[in-house]
């Protein structure tokens, strides 16, 4: 797959602080990219800089294929986005605050403002003053005007900010809809953990400016998969036991523990088998690390807010 | 541009800042008609022509009024996309940073011409009502060139004010601006230096009233120098700025 966002040493320096640290980003053509990181780890600047709002104090940034800061019109055409919350005319209605974009981006199809409101369930609101409705109603128009002229790239910042649980599944099941039926590549950012983890398909974490990792959820999923752990006194037999028993999965590791991958639900029955074998069993533990563990691990150990 | 401008026009619909600058504008011409007809009370012989109707609305308009309504004016069209948190949206449509400017100053000549035009129409209209002398076409034709062209001259001298507004990003500071701008127009309103200060030089050329001391050619270069000046800087200063708030 190619890689629709590339940054290469993407720097934002406000005097002395690196507010981006050397970027290195790859988003890939139709994927869901999680953008993670605490607030002010510097994921909006990051946004900002992609979407030509802020200008880099060093790197550069290729959006599909080119230099951004040489065919910046060119490409934006190309790319609907969302940074923070969406602002809008308060006195106009949602019609009309849609058809300045429309006008604007050279939309001249009559339905788009229309198709675009449906899509984000807005249609029945279109004629409503943009100044009565509520934020997740807000942040659902700033997905209907990103989608208007059929972005490739859509790029999300924090857009379920300040939603309420039920507004922030609606926002999902958009986005999910749109990478789906549309195959565009989205870039979200978000600091809720659990949001990305539900829509993500890869990650990039980035603490205090720096991209700490990029990685699939599959592989992070692997990585982090469920076990379950036996203490016993002797390993080697352990695990000659358990391979007769059909488990392949699994690790021995230091202090004779065995961590098994498979088989979870079978702790009580594995037990009796050590035991009726000789080996003693002092400690049974069954371990999940979620990507929240991981991102901990990953930034220090920073308490996540 | 065209379709910069035709948003433009869409932003202000509904927008009670129209209808309250429209209000503002009759001041002058309603409080000129109050000051004539006080006159008129007091000494029932006096003349009032249309001439000198016309000529001191044009003053007070150009002079005071004006300089601070359309300081008002110019804040509200650009300070409106950072109050409204939309300046980000439009420059990721893309929108050119230098067109958005433009197709800003282009809406506010519009804005200011509607408001002149307002003040010369409700001018004649009170001046039929009360009966004034010497209306003759010449006279209208006259003073019809001299408010627009007195309103051009403060439009072009809304790029400082631009500039303010945008650097600051609020009302405040441009009223403040707007007010300093008044006291200096008062100040210099019976010294000969008025045609060499900008928004007061604006009237001196409106009404091609100047001075022996200094040639007419000062007069626009001080307004004409102050525009392009204004304009280079907001220009330059909003290309260059980041959108991070």
């Amino acid at each position: 797959m190619n890689a629709v966002i590339k940054t290469t040493n993407l720097t934002k320096a406000y005097g002395k602080h690196n507010a981006v640290d050397r970027l290195q980003m790859n988003v890939l053509e139709g994927q869901i990219y999680g953008f993670l990181g605490q607030n002010g780890a510097g994921k909006t600047t990051t946004i900002r800089m992609l979407l030509g709002l802020i200008q880099p104090t060093e790197g550069q940034i290729e959006i599909f294929g080119e230099l951004l800061r040489k065919r910046q019109r060119d490409i934006l055409r190309r790319v609907g986005s969302i940074v923070e919350f969406s602002g809008f005319y308060g006195n106009l209605t949602a019609k009309e605050n849609l058809m300045i974009n429309a006008k604007l981006m050279g939309v001249h199809t009559r339905n788009a403002v229309m198709e675009a409101l449906e899509i984000a369930g807005l249609e029945q609101e279109s004629g409503k003053l943009v100044g009565k409705y509520s934020l997740g109603m807000k942040q659902r128009l700033g997905i209907a005007r990103a989608i208007l002229h059929h972005p490739e790239l859509l790029i999300l910042d924090e857009p379920t900010n300040g939603l309420d649980p039920v507004g922030i599944a609606e926002i999902r099941r958009l986005i999910q809809t749109l990478a789906v039926e549309r195959k565009v590549t989205i870039l979200i950012s978000s600091h809720i953990l659990h949001e990305i983890e539900l829509l993500a398909e890869r990650i990039g974490i980035i603490h205090e400016g720096k991209l700490l990792e990029e990685v699939d959820m599959d592989t992070l999923k692997s990585r982090n998969r469920k076990y379950v752990e036996f203490q016993v006194s002797n390993p080697n037999s352990a695990a000659m036991l358990i391979e007769q028993y059909g488990i392949n999965s699994y690790e021995v590791l230091n202090e004779g523990i065995i961590r098994l991958y498979t088989h979870l639900g079978e702790q009580g029955r594995l037990n009796r088998l050590f035991v009726e074998h000789g080996i003693e069993v002092s400690r049974i533990a069954e371990s999940e690390t979620q990507l929240e563990d991981y991102f901990v691990r990953l930034t220090g150990g920073v308490p996540y807010v | 541009m065209y379709n910069l401008i035709w948003t433009e026009l869409l932003k202000l619909k509904r927008a009670k800042m129209f209808l309250v600058s429209l209000i503002g504008a009759s001041a002058a011409p309603i409080m000129m008609f109050i000051g004539f007809q006080a006159t008129l009370a007091e000494k029932p012989a006096e003349r009032i022509t249309f001439e000198s109707s016309f000529y001191n609305t044009n003053l007070y308009v150009l002079v005071l009024l004006g300089v601070l309504l359309y300081g008002i004016i110019t804040s509200y069209l650009f300070y409106q996309e950072y109050a409204e948190d939309t300046l980000k949206s439009l420059l990721t449509i893309p929108v050119s940073r230098v067109s958005l400017i433009l197709s800003k100053m282009v809406m506010l000549f519009i804005w200011i011409l509607v408001l002149t035009l307002t003040a010369w129409g409700l001018t004649l209209i009170l001046g039929l009502i009360g009966g004034f002398e010497d209306l003759s076409a010449q006279l209208l034709l006259r003073t019809l060139i001299q408010y627009i062209v007195g309103g051009t001259l403060l439009f072009l001298l809304s790029t400082p004010t631009i500039f303010i507004t945008l650097i600051y990003k609020n009302y405040m500071p441009t009223m403040i601006f707007s007010a300093i701008i008044t006291m200096g127009n008062v100040a210099l309103a019976n010294s000969k230096h008025r045609v060499l200060f900008p928004w007061s030089a604006a009237h001196s050329i409106a009404n091609q009233e100047f001075v022996p001391d200094y040639p007419p050619l000062y007069s626009y270069v001080s307004v004409l120098g102050t525009a392009l000046l204004g304009l280079a800087i907001v220009l330059i200063y909003f290309r260059r700025t980041d959108i991070d708030s």
